[in-house]
């Protein structure tokens, strides 16, 4: 290995490189950080997601520009001059560079992680991918907070060839064509599926859970802002999988929430007889025309 | 070289044409609208297209499919209130999901139904819900919130009854809609959502609003 | 060995070449039909679509002459020998069963070009229909059988792109060898890539197929015949892909001139090698499932619907246990190219070879332990998630040593800009912006906002087209004149460059901001307020395809039109490639080469050329 050497004709090269890297990087990292960063503020989870987007981009950004840097300083610097076709300098290799990438490449990489890994133990964020409870017939719900006025609400979102319906069992099963949520409460999404595989996708809340049948795939999220979000469904589905949108998702305050789950459950109950009761998931029939 | 040439050029025109013809399969196949934008739409529902009984289909590439007859895209006019009369031909499938049996987003919230009962007697009424079994197909705007369950014709009605359905919705900005049937009322496929039910001109089609 | 006295003069008489087969396949897939009819279940219409595929398939192999060798042994029969490769040297040999490598080479290229058309133009129409919010170009149930094709029809493509027409010609002569270890199964593995294709467009008939190239129960249950195609065809290709990775491997390590040792060995070789790898171990993967997925749809097996008491978690694990493997096979030929090329222009030796052979051997290594990144928000455990974030991340530790090799190869180089040096730069900077946006996929908390929106969409365009075919384009313009004998033109090829490059960063990157900006994958209908971002991508698309266009040009152009044969080796480089001369000769070498020194001694004073091509005085050579 030895002594890390540059070379005598290396030098003029690196430091040309290293100031216009430095230059460019911080122009750079000063630029993405002014971006806002989706899924936005709507929900705490939201906003975990949208810094972490954001140090990655502040972290990829010195990292590309360091390679383009390269390339484009090798197109310049580095072309052939002569008329004759001449050969470069042997260079075989330079054990301490190799070592070098290879660490910080590592050590960049690792960072990532660890603070992926973190993120995704924190409280917030661990609600949101899910705590154990998933599993078919389980139902055990997650790490909730519980405090008196942010009381955890669960929501069951029912994904089905092409439309999303969504039933809230504290409130006696009432099943919505819209997704309504009080603000600043916590939520505990169950997303199960009818018939194929769906995907239920809050935008704006920063939400995406599978919908598979026979499987209550937990969720959390906590809505900290009113406003209206749109939920897509971004797992193919079949022919009005593009069109499976609802835009009128709303988060409320407290007021609005329950006017509205009131009048729910007044219009739910013509037909409340002949809807299941609440369960983690369902395997409805018929199952064809005719049986 | 001009055998190189011609060569070169037969190929480029097999290209051409094989292009053209794939281009044609998939952009110009186009299920017909209705005539003209129409503020009422009478629509017929059967269980095989080839034996409908007033727009029968018996060239129909599918006659064994169920259907909505004559066609599935319309064109309606914007922010109006469109009546639709649906014939229905069909007998009960039975819904999915048993919440699609109530009427949502009708003028009136209701729906108008002269069907049959169980001992084959012709009954008519208003209906802002129906048993969800009896259900044979649901006509459903998703993006207007109109949700029409239809009722199936009664097993004991008289051979070749017709339950009719009528209701009115609006319709908001230019636009084109989708709607579907919610019943999985596709014979022989995975929970009954194959064959008629994804594919334009049988159980699924566009509302276009202009 | 049978004496000749004993051997029965009847043989085969049947001319063997795809028309016979076509022939033969047309009945074979009516008696498939009628078989399927005869014992499938009540209602069932797929298991005659799948045997009559199978069958057509296999009379078309027996057509072109697969079986002769197995008959002829079985009955006794003299051997007919199939197309000597030191006779027959007409362009007939180029359409029917050859043993020689070089021409199944070619013929996996032209049968690719034609393939990549196609795909083109389904890409074409999709960005065609996405020009309005809504779905008024393209109706609604148009669209997902066109993503369906457009989708599988280039993987089928991207699978085989490098291997089969440059892995086939130049790694034989690479290594030395006068032929590859088991040329009847690298003919196999070519032979079944066109009935995949007719078999995956002949899916239009049926109405074409839901699931995009994923296929996830229970909708691929749900979906017509059409799906039958996608089943029959991806398994042909993972045929395809078990023979063909044999065949390498075994060529690879068995078939090495004397002095060829692993450390002079191209690193388009290893490249290769390692694809093989993965190729051999992951398809059966995909067979199984694929397998699971036939029964599940024609007797009713339950494997994947959960109201039967199987699980779709079960296709989407199997599938992706192979797919990730599977992109990894997309892409580490290309790195092959890449650092193969680079040297040879940039007149330098590969800078930390040895490194950059562990690279490609980290990235197919840790390629099987990172596919639940696919599946992040499907409803895994969560307990998970951490390893998988972890084990992606990692993968971007050997990626990153191609990159160091690749530049390392560039510092202070006399590089010489020719049209394959261009698209090695253009690979690094496009393979550069789609592995960072892996990384954004990567991250657990940002992978919730951009799984399957376009974001994901564009990272994997940005590696595998980006990537891969940005690798495919320099190979072929380097390689070209050795294997056609004709220089492509660089005129041409440097405006195809240019064009190329930008229309592709012009459509491919608004897409990450698409996928941003809710808009999830495979739709046909998105929120008005993207109008002018996909308007953007689909006039660049336009530009894109005009510069592939521009490709096909030129080659046709060089293939026919030019006269002037090419150099036997235009680029005055080491490897052993081209020290044969243009046209190569049947048997490659005429002697069995001695290598006595690496392929990238550039500025070595005093070095050797590679290889002693007078060859060891009396051996008879392979084969």
């Amino acid at each position: 290995m030895g002594a890390f050497r540059i070379e005598e004709a290396d030098r003029p090269h690196i430091l040309r490189l290293l100031i216009v890297w430095v230059i460019l990087s911080a122009i750079g990292i000063v630029g993405v950080l002014q971006i806002n960063y989706p899924p936005y503020d709507q929900s705490i989870q939201g906003q975990d997601q949208a810094s972490t987007l954001k140090l990655l981009t502040a972290l990829a950004t010195p990292v590309f520009i360091a390679v383009v840097m390269m390339v484009v300083y090798s197109a310049i610097y580095f072309r052939r001059t002569t008329k004759e076709l001449v050969d470069g300098p042997p260079m075989l290799g330079n054990t301490p560079v190799q070592i070098a990438w290879v660490a910080i490449s590592a050590i960049l990489v690792l960072f990532l992680a660890v603070v992926g890994i973190a993120t995704l133990s924190s409280e917030n964020v661990a609600q949101l991918v899910g705590a154990p409870g998933r599993t078919i017939g389980g139902g055990q719900t997650g790490s909730g907070t519980t405090g008196e006025e942010n009381k955890e609400i669960h929501v069951q979102v029912i994904a089905q060839q092409w439309y999303f319906t969504y039933r809230y069992p504290d409130y006696g099963g009432v099943e919505t064509t819209h997704l309504y949520l009080p603000v600043n409460h916590p939520v505990e999404l169950h997303v199960t599926s009818l018939d194929i595989i769906h995907s239920f996708w809050a935008y704006q809340l920063g939400v995406k859970a599978d919908a598979n049948p026979g499987v209550d795939n937990i969720f959390h999220v906590t809505p900290q802002k009113t406003g209206s979000f749109q939920v897509r469904c971004s797992e193919l589905c079949g022919l009005w999988h593009g069109h499976m949108v609802d835009s009128e998702g709303q988060v409320v305050n407290q007021s609005d929430f329950d006017t509205w789950i009131a009048q729910q459950q007044k219009d739910f109950e013509t037909i409340a007889s002949a809807v299941p009761s609440y369960a983690p998931y369902y395997f409805p029939l018929p199952l064809v025309k005719g049986s | 070289m001009i055998r190189r040439l011609s060569w070169v050029a037969a190929g480029v025109v097999v290209v051409v044409v094989a292009l053209v013809a794939f281009v044609g399969l998939f952009m110009l196949r186009q299920p017909g609208p209705l005539e003209g934008t129409t503020t009422t739409l009478h629509l017929e529902t059967v269980a095989a297209v080839g034996q409908a009984l007033e727009w029968p289909r018996p060239n129909d590439p599918h006659p064994d499919w169920v259907g909505y007859l004559p066609t599935t895209t319309w064109t309606v006019p914007a922010n109006s209130t469109i009546q639709v009369q649906i014939d229905q031909e069909d007998g009960a499938t039975g819904l999915r999901n048993p919440f699609w049996g109530k009427v949502f987003g009708t003028e009136g919230g209701n729906m108008h139904v002269t069907f049959f009962d169980d001992k084959g007697n012709p009954q008519e009424g208003d209906m802002t819900s129906i048993d969800p079994t009896q259900a044979a197909h649901t006509f459903a705007i998703p993006d207007l919130g109109v949700f029409v369950p239809l009722l199936g014709v009664n097993a004991n009605a008289p051979a070749g009854s017709t339950n009719v359905i009528t209701f009115s919705f609006k319709t908001k900005g230019p636009g084109r809609y989708r709607w579907q049937c919610f019943v999985p009322c596709a014979a022989k496929t995975i929970f009954g959502n194959g064959g008629p039910m994804q594919t334009i001109g049988y159980m699924g089609g566009t509302v276009i609003v202009v | 060995m049978v004496s000749p006295a004993r051997v029965s003069e009847r043989r085969l008489s049947i001319p063997n070449n795809p028309i016979t087969g076509i022939l033969l396949a047309i009945p074979g897939y009516f008696v498939g039909v009628w078989l399927g009819t005869l014992f499938g279940l009540a209602d069932d219409q797929n298991t005659g679509v799948i045997l009559g595929y199978v069958f057509a398939t296999v009379l078309f192999l027996a057509g072109v002459g697969f079986l002769n060798y197995p008959l002829e042994r079985l009955f006794g029969w003299r051997v007919t020998p199939i197309s000597d490769p030191d006779e027959n040297r007409g362009i007939g040999r180029f359409f029917r069963l050859s043993l020689d490598h070089k021409v199944i080479g070619i013929q996996y290229l032209v049968t690719i070009l034609v393939m990549l058309l196609f795909g083109g133009i389904g890409a074409m129409l999709i960005r065609t229909s996405l020009l309005v919010p809504d779905s008024s170009i393209t109706p609604a149930g148009n669209y997902l059988p066109l993503i369906g094709l457009h989708s599988v029809m280039m993987i089928f493509i991207t699978s085989a792109v490098i291997v089969g027409p440059f892995g086939n010609y130049l790694v034989p002569l690479m290594i030395g060898a006068r032929r590859m270890a088991f040329p009847r199964l690298e003919a196999l593995s070519f032979w079944v890539v066109p009935p995949a294709a007719v078999i995956l467009a002949a899916s239009i008939l049926w109405g074409g197929f839901q699931t995009g190239w994923t296929g996830y129960p229970p909708l691929s249950e749900q979906a017509g015949q059409g799906m039958d195609s996608y089943i029959v065809g991806f398994g042909l290709i993972a045929v395809a892909l078990v023979t063909s990775g044999v065949n390498m491997l075994a060529t690879i390590i068995g078939l090495r001139a004397p002095g060829m040792t692993w450390t002079r060995l191209p690193i388009f070789v290893w490249g290769i090698f390692t694809t093989s790898i993965l190729g051999l171990l992951a398809a059966p993967v995909l067979a199984a499932a694929l397998m699971m997925l036939a029964l599940d749809r024609t007797v009713n097996t339950a494997f994947f619907m959960a109201s039967n008491g199987g699980s779709n978690y079960l296709w989407e694990n199997l599938f992706w246990f192979f797919g990730h493997p599977e992109v990894y096979i997309f892409i580490l030929p290309a790195f092959g190219i890449i650092m193969e090329i680079v040297p040879h222009f940039a007149r330098k030796p590969l800078w930390g070879y040895r490194t950059g052979v562990v690279g490609l051997f980290g990235v197919a290594l840790l390629s099987w332990f990172v596919w639940q990144h696919h599946l992040f928000v499907s409803g895994i455990a969560p307990v998970l998630r951490p390893f998988y974030m972890l084990s992606t991340e990692l993968i971007s530790i050997p990626t990153g040593i191609i990159f160091l090799v690749t530049l390392g190869t560039l510092w202070r180089a006399r590089v010489w800009f020719t049209v394959p040096m261009l698209f090695c730069l253009g690979f690094l900077f496009n393979f550069l912006i789609g592995g960072i946006s892996g990384v954004y996929l990567s991250d657990v908390p940002t992978d919730v906002t951009l799984h399957g929106s376009y974001f994901s969409m564009a990272h994997f365009h940005y590696t595998i087209m980006g990537g891969e075919i940005f690798a495919l384009m320099a190979a072929a313009y380097y390689w070209l004149p050795k294997m056609t004998g004709k220089m492509l033109s660089p005129t041409i090829g440097r405006i195809h460059f240019w064009v190329m490059f930008i229309a592709f960063n012009s459509t491919f990157f608004p897409l990450f901001l698409a996928g941003l900006l809710n808009m999830p994958r495979r739709v046909p209908t998105y929120d008005p307020a993207l109008v002018g971002l996909n308007r953007w991508v689909t006039i660049s698309a336009y530009f894109l395809f005009a510069s592939m266009v521009l490709f096909a040009g030129n080659l046709i152009y060089s293939w026919f039109f030019v006269s002037r044969p090419a150099l036997a080796n235009p680029w005055h480089a080491r490897s052993l490639e081209w020290q044969v001369p243009t046209p190569v000769p049947a048997r490659n070498f005429d002697r069995v080469p001695v290598i006595v020194a690496g392929p990238y001694d550039y500025g070595i004073p005093n070095a050797r050329p590679v290889a002693d091509l007078g060859g060891i005085v009396g051996a008879t050579g392979g084969g």
